[in-house]
């Protein structure tokens, strides 16, 4: 990754990243690029504790110099801090067929949009000093990186190697999944959920049962939204491969309608189960979800 | 009179009608696939799809049902049934055959604009089943309209009918006649003959016979006789005189009708240019004479003609010939070194000629070799044997059409390996007692005896045999005994060998050992003798019409004074024939185009292709002579030669019949031909239509199966 891509790297199109082969890089590019951009915000150092004090050199941030020491001392100090260890997230990402597309060709499909996000999510945890794990599942649990100090590298190889071979069932794959939950942490899930809504709060149950703080990014692609104009064609499901003959004129604005209840549904649902529900559009940077997933963090921390 | 159909099962095709509604209703419209991650929302969109159970464009469902009906009505094969009218009309399926006489005689006054009327009279009277043909005949046949229903082929083909230089001749025309009616399946047959009639045309000897109940009708054109004169005939009689060859034309001018005695003035023209004019008066009914002063052929193919005053029948009035100058045949007499006199009396006889027709050599020396020999046409061995060295010479010169003629004499014969060269062995010398002998068996069939033939034209008895030798013949079919003696032994044996011939005398032809020198048959016996070992025919001035010549036979060619050609034909060279009437065509080696086909009266020219330079071959065509005689021949002859013993109509099959009928109805109505295209043009308006439809639907994003 060349210098002027890594500085803007928070910005970087979706389009730009499926250029990056390498998901450990583009996870560190993409988390450099977004903590350089917000090293101001409020959430830096709040998962971290004090680790030790050393002397003040010309060009350390003044903000965290130790006053009280300053005052006792008449010297300047500079407060280090130590990353906490104690949290365990794991990223559930789901590989079904249905994830295994994208409207343009030049955009990532979700199934990749979820590899970037995961990436990121688990390297950016990773930093702090969380332990990460990654689960991949469609209908069933396809393979399982239990959270690990060195969790990232597996889990980035899982992601790099899922690829997707059937039909999603995310109630039947988040009762396996919780099965392997012992401990409390946090659990991020990554899917397109296309299903029933009851079926995905039942899901998050199996979840929430366990005592996990639950985070879902659900990832849309812009297509999926809005359905192309044009003539006659028939769409053909990636999953069951079921054919529809329609007319996309003559659907659009209704599709839009039932695909925009689905996503309200979804949200109200997820506020009622108290799970933090995070839209993504697979067209925007990444940088949405890592500030959501940062929010939670946060909250996550203050609770404890 | 009503619709029927050839085909009616062919109707239930017409259920086909509900192949494109049941289609539209049932049938996916094929679109592009678009792969969806979930089709779960799409499918809770509320939809109908109306637009397929639903016909929007009756318009076009009724162009698609409309071309389908009229494919299956052309299937079925509709006519209009008129069996009933034919039926009580009397007039069922008839084959009718019109036999139209175009021989050269038909120019003679209004009679092929007659003979015309009445052949499209007898075609304008087909009922509605019927068939006719037309067949031109004089020496030939063509059938110029076969059996067909359609009145305007029938008469086009009259009306480009044209009277030919040919003489008449019915049996070729009869018997593409009787073909015709034998062939048909109609039940009625019918043949109708327009001629005028000719005796000369008909021989009794046809051996035409007509299908059984076959109805002969017959058509007379320019009944009556006519005063006609033509020139009958030309004789080219050849002379040498001073060493020059010349030729004295001679015509006989014959008088057909007429009353009073009439004078005609007779052209003899050489090259296109009028060189002497003779006036001679004919009686009625009667023929003279005229010779013309002797002239001198001076180049090869000189086209000439002898003309008369032309009268109301001209084609006859001349009489075209080629001349080229006479050729002598080359005979080379060889004899004894000790005996220069022994071919004394051969080499007289061969020397006295009126046209210089041998050029004899006599020599003592050997045989010559090389281009000497090659240029030999005859070579004559008198009582001189024939060495083994020259024996070679001579077979390979035989083979390759040279004549051998050998007289035996008491030395006389050949060296060992002569038994595949000479038609036997000779043996020694045997004396006749007392009186001699006498020829007593000769082949007068034979060409060198055939002049023989007649009473009181030659009498070889009286000639004595004292003295010949014995003859050991080879049995073969390339060996003849022409002439025997008296107790049975060989005189005259000839063997064919190749593309030559030899001939052994098995005694001498001097005063010695016979006396038949000293006979009046010997000058024409040595005579024909040489010419017949030469080879050579007489050549053919002039051909009639209608004669064809295969230019592949170089044999009949050279015969034919067209040897010339034969030679270019047979090494592959093209040569272009021009027609009297100016047409040309391609003479070749091929199947179909080495025959020339005389069938124009006038001067045939044939020349290499691109080629002005040379003087032309020519061939001199004239018309049928025999034409001339316009003696009638009574029409009822003809009729009751041509029926046959049992004719009776045949037992008539009126289911056959009908169903006979009724295809002949529909082939001849051919809706199908109609209804087809109907259809196809339906079919080009509903897929113009439906595009413009798709196109309209497309643009206003509306996508909707047309019907």
């Amino acid at each position: 990754m060349d210098r002027t891509a890594t500085s803007s790297a928070r910005f970087l199109d979706p389009k730009v990243l499926t250029r990056i082969g390498n998901l450990e890089l583009l996870a560190r590019t993409v988390v450099d690029g977004f903590l350089n951009g917000v090293h101001k915000a409020p959430y830096l150092g709040l998962s971290m504790d004090f680790a030790q004090h050393r002397p003040y050199v010309p060009g350390d941030d003044i903000r965290h110099l130790d006053w009280r020491l300053f005052a006792r001392t008449d010297r300047y100090y500079i407060k280090q801090y130590e990353a906490e260890t104690n949290t365990d997230l794991v990223a559930l990402v789901d590989v079904s067929d249905s994830m295994d597309w994208t409207s343009d060709d030049e955009r990532p499909t979700k199934l990749d949009y979820a590899r970037f996000l995961t990436a990121s999510l688990l390297h950016l945890s990773r930093r702090q000093r969380d332990r990460v794990g990654c689960v991949t599942f469609d209908h069933d649990t396809i393979e399982r990186i239990p959270a690990s100090a060195r969790g990232l590298d597996r889990s980035l190889m899982a992601l790099e190697r899922s690829e997707p071979r059937g039909p999603g069932n995310l109630r039947n794959a988040m009762y396996e999944v919780s099965a392997g939950l012992q401990k409390r942490g946090i659990v991020l899930l990554v899917s397109d959920l296309y299903e029933d809504v009851e079926d995905v709060v039942a899901a998050i149950r199996h979840l929430t049962s366990r005592k996990q703080d639950v985070m879902v990014f659900h990832l849309l692609d812009p297509g999926e939204r809005e359905l192309p104009a044009g003539d006659a064609v028939s769409f053909e499901d990636a999953e069951t491969g079921e054919q529809v003959p329609v007319i996309p004129t003559k659907l659009r604005d209704g599709y839009a309608e039932v695909i925009d209840d689905h996503v309200e549904a979804l949200r109200r649902a997820m506020v009622r189960e108290r799970v933090d529900f995070v839209p993504v559009d697979t067209s925007t940077p990444l940088d949405h979800a890592l500030f959501a997933y940062l929010s939670l963090r946060s909250r996550s921390t203050r609770r404890r | 009179m009503g619709l029927a159909f050839l085909v009616p099962l062919a109707l239930l095709g017409a259920a086909a009608i509900i192949v494109p509604i049941v289609v539209h209703l049932t049938r996916r419209r094929k679109s592009k696939v678009l792969r969806f991650p979930s089709v779960r929302f799409i499918e809770k969109v509320p939809y109908r799809a109306e637009s397929r159970r639903r016909i929007h464009h009756w318009f076009l469902l009724s162009l698609r049902a409309l071309a389908i009906l009229l494919i299956v009505a052309a299937f079925a094969r509709p006519f209009v049934d008129r069996t009933a009218e034919a039926t009580v009309a009397g007039t069922g399926p008839t084959e009718r055959v019109v036999l139209l006489d175009h021989s050269w005689s038909m120019a003679l006054g209004d009679r092929w604009s007659e003979a015309q009327q009445a052949a499209r009279d007898a075609v304008s009277e087909l009922g509605p089943l019927d068939r006719a043909s037309v067949v031109v005949f004089a020496r030939g046949a063509d059938a110029i309209a076969r059996s067909t229903s359609e009145p305007i082929r029938l008469r086009q083909a009259i009306d480009t009918a044209r009277v030919s230089d040919e003489g008449t001749a019915y049996g070729p025309g009869l018997k593409l006649a009787q073909t015709i009616l034998e062939e048909s399946e109609l039940p009625a047959r019918e043949l109708v003959v327009v001629s005028d009639f000719q005796a000369e045309g008909w021989t009794g000897e046809e051996g035409v016979t007509l299908p059984a109940g076959t109805d002969i009708r017959t058509v007379v054109v320019g009944e009556g006789g006519i005063d006609n004169a033509a020139v009958a005939d030309v004789a080219l009689n050849r002379a040498r005189v001073e060493g020059r060859e010349r030729v004295t034309p001679a015509a006989r001018i014959v008088r057909t009708g007429g009353d009073e005695p009439r004078e005609v003035e007779v052209v003899l023209s050489l090259d296109g240019q009028p060189v002497q004019t003779r006036t001679v008066t004919l009686p009625a009914e009667g023929a003279d004479g005229v010779v013309f002063d002797p002239v001198t052929i001076g180049s090869d193919q000189t086209q000439g003609s002898v003309s008369m005053t032309t009268d109301e029948l001209p084609q006859d009035d001349v009489l075209r010939f080629v001349l080229s100058p006479g050729r002598a045949e080359f005979v080379r007499l060889l004899v004894p070194p000790g005996a220069p006199d022994a071919a004394f009396y051969v080499e007289r006889a061969l020397r006295i000629t009126e046209a210089g027709e041998f050029d004899v050599v006599a020599s003592t020396g050997a045989v010559p070799t090389g281009d000497a020999l090659d240029e030999t046409d005859v070579l004559l061995l008198v009582d001189r044997p024939l060495g083994s060295a020259e024996l070679d010479r001579v077979r390979g010169w035989v083979d390759a059409g040279g004549g051998l003629v050998v007289i035996a004499g008491e030395r006389g014969g050949w060296g060992t390996g002569g038994e595949t060269l000479f038609p036997g062995a000779l043996g020694g010398i045997e004396d006749r007692d007392g009186r001699g002998e006498r020829l007593a068996s000769v082949e007068y069939e034979h060409p060198v005896f055939e002049v023989f033939r007649g009473p009181r034209q030659g009498d070889f008895s009286s000639a004595r045999f004292y003295r010949a030798r014995t003859y050991d013949v080879q049995a073969s079919d390339s060996v003849a005994i022409l002439a025997r003696f008296d107790d049975g032994s060989p005189a005259l044996v000839e063997r064919r060998t190749g593309d030559g011939r030899v001939l052994v005398w098995a005694s001498t032809l001097d005063a010695t050992w016979t006396d038949l020198a000293l006979q009046p048959v010997f000058l024409p016996f040595v005579h024909e003798l040489a010419r017949y070992a030469s080879g050579a025919t007489d050549a053919f001035e002039f051909f009639t019409a209608g004669q064809i010549v295969d230019v592949t036979d170089a044999r009949a060619m050279e015969s034919a004074g067209l040897g010339a050609i034969a030679e270019a034909i047979s090494a592959s060279e093209e040569r272009i024939v021009l027609a009297p009437s100016g047409t040309s065509s391609e003479l070749t080696d091929g199947e179909s185009s080495h025959f020339l086909e005389l069938s124009e009266a006038g001067f045939y020219e044939i020349r290499p292709p691109g080629r002005d330079d040379l003087r032309p071959v020519s061939v001199a065509v004239n018309v049928d002579r025999g034409e001339s005689d316009l003696t009638p021949l009574d029409p009822e002859e003809l009729v009751a030669s041509l029926r046959s013993a049992t004719d009776v109509a045949p037992a008539g099959d009126s289911e056959r019949a009908a169903v006979l009928r009724r295809a002949d109805q529909e082939r001849r109505q051919s809706w199908w031909r109609w209804l087809l295209l109907g259809a196809f043009g339906i079919l080009i308006i509903e897929t113009v239509l439906s595009n413009r439809l798709s196109r309209r639907t497309g643009r206003s994003g509306h996508a909707r199966t047309a019907n």
